[in-house]
């Protein structure tokens, strides 16, 4: 039996160094379902003090690696020791704009046949973000429904992208008399949709046609 | 090249006989010379999942030399290109095989002239059925998404990894010691673990070598019966548990649907991937034999589309 030995927290998670929240997020999801104590998977393979180092390492990758700071001190750690090179300490920032739910995005069979997993774990996020889009005008409801299929706190989108809480729950309640101003505005829900890897641009045009038809129904 | 693939799994009533008759017919229809060979000596039954009658020629009549050669036992299925060894008429039980006769059958069998060999083998852990499951360097698993199953992958694999480092171990330059360790410890457990510490500590320079030695065997597994509402990823999720955690590789060849008409034609004796070519486990089994093959169509034979 071979345990976590050697690999690193990017390892162990099986994430590209460069993953953003929402990856890091469902990572972790993941390997706490194969790791967990009523998993079909494990629950024979491991002693209950196996298990429980497992699982505390598991965390500590996850805790570190979803904290901005604590990352780029584990990343500098990383490259310190030439466990990984430093092109992607200078790109600090994580990937952002790289909308995994962007209909139409081109991919080989290969990669589709490695993604498996995760394509067919994220076969209903990936239906509800499809239905979303699809759609001429996008509500506050919609993206709630989307944020939570996804597994985010309210709370982590603001220290995500700094912006309140209030005005995070104004957007999703569709309080019309609550929202910021149309620049401010275009420019949070730019943001929020970039945490859940969702295309910005059709979010906000959505957004906004979506108050529109609401001023104008009134 | 011949590829041979042995088909196990610790758990009876899994499907590994359906299984091996349903790979061997689709990869015999893409036009590859396969042979099926019914190892689970004293209660085989491999012929009625082929759609066809206990054959009269077997592996007894390579056994009492009334045969030359193993390949003179192999007969014609409906399946052109598939053929069969039957174990139906042995009168030995797996357990009772000699030492002989099975080096002799294992050397037999790397030596058919076929493209694609399978091997059913039987239930268990046993060390006959292990042996015949190391014939090659490479070996299917088949389970059902149920934790009794699971546990039999799991134990399956250590009963690989004990036999192999048992076979090693035997060997004259290893310590007694470490001998009176491993016939001390039963397969069952954490033995394969207990064993490599054992040799470290007398042997601390052999203990790569035995690592490397699991590493080279590569299992692939087959998840069967597979109903709606389980969990997709359950497979995957294995895969990615066994390669990090034990020493081989691992490769996860994908789910077959269960159907109720698959029982139906085994009471009918009728082959099922023959008969009902276009249902969900058909061409679920159909995407395994693809990625067996890797999509290789023989070249002398014009492309057969099925």
């Amino acid at each position: 039996m071979k345990y976590f030995d050697g690999l690193n927290y990017y390892e162990i998670l099986k994430i590209p160094e460069n993953s953003s929240f929402l990856e890091i997020k469902q990572a972790y999801r993941d390997a706490v379902s194969i790791y967990s104590e009523d998993s079909l998977v494990t629950y024979s393979l491991f002693s209950t003090d196996e298990r429980e180092k497992i699982l505390k390492i598991i965390e500590a990758a996850f805790l570190t690696l979803i904290d901005g700071n604590q990352r780029a001190a584990y990343n500098r750690i990383l490259v310190d020791s030439g466990q990984s090179d430093t092109t992607f300490i200078s790109g600090q920032s994580q990937k952002k704009s790289d909308p995994v739910f962007h209909p139409g995005k081109a991919a080989n069979d290969d990669q589709l046949a490695a993604d498996a997993t995760k394509n067919i774990q994220a076969d209903e996020e990936k239906q509800l973000s499809d239905e979303i889009l699809s759609k001429s005008s996008v509500s506050g409801k919609d993206l709630k429904k989307l944020r939570e299929a996804l597994g985010v706190e309210i709370h982590e989108i603001h220290s995500l992208t700094r912006i309140s809480v209030s005005v995070l729950n104004a957007i999703e309640e569709n309080r019309l008399e609550s929202l910021p101003p149309d620049t401010y505005l275009r420019n949070f829900l730019k943001l929020y949709a970039e945490v859940l890897q969702i295309d910005p641009l059709k979010i906000v045009d959505g957004y906004f046609k979506h108050i529109y038809r609401v001023q104008n129904t009134d | 090249m011949t590829e041979i693939y042995p088909i196990g799994g610790g758990k009876g009533g899994v499907g590994k006989s359906f299984i091996a008759a349903s790979l061997g017919a689709l990869i015999a229809k893409w036009g590859h010379n396969v042979v099926v060979i019914d190892l689970d000596l004293g209660a085989s039954n491999l012929h009625t999942l082929l759609g066809m009658k206990s054959p009269k020629l077997g592996l007894n009549h390579y056994i009492d030399k009334t045969v030359r050669g193993l390949e003179s036992t192999a007969v014609p299925t409906m399946i052109p290109n598939l053929f069969f060894i039957s174990s139906m008429h042995c009168s030995m039980e797996i357990a009772n095989l000699l030492h002989a006769h099975k080096l002799k059958i294992i050397s037999a069998i790397q030596k058919l002239p076929f493209d694609y060999i399978l091997l059913d083998l039987g239930t268990g852990t046993n060390f006959n059925t292990l042996d015949f499951f190391l014939t090659s360097k490479e070996g299917i698993l088949v389970g059902t998404p149920e934790p009794t199953s699971i546990e039999n992958f799991f134990r399956f694999i250590n009963a690989v990894y004990f036999r192999i480092l048992k076979q090693t171990l035997k060997r004259s330059e290893f310590h007694s010691a470490v001998k009176d360790a491993v016939t001390e410890i039963s397969g069952a457990t954490a033995g394969t673990h207990d064993i490599l510490k054992i040799v470290s500590k007398y042997h601390p320079d052999k203990v790569t070598d035995l690592k490397n030695k699991l590493s080279e065997f590569k299992f692939k597994l087959i998840l069967n019966q597979f109903r709606k509402n389980m969990d997709s990823t359950l497979g995957n999720k294995i895969e990615t548990v066994c390669n990090r955690h034990f020493h081989s590789n691992f490769q996860f060849l994908g789910t077959i649907r269960y159907d109720g008409q698959i029982h139906d034609a085994v009471f009918s004796k009728t082959l099922y991937v023959h008969k009902y070519p276009h249902t969900q486990s058909s061409s679920d089994l159909k995407k395994i034999a693809e990625k067996i093959t890797g999509n290789r169509r023989p070249t002398s034979l014009p492309k057969e589309i099925s």
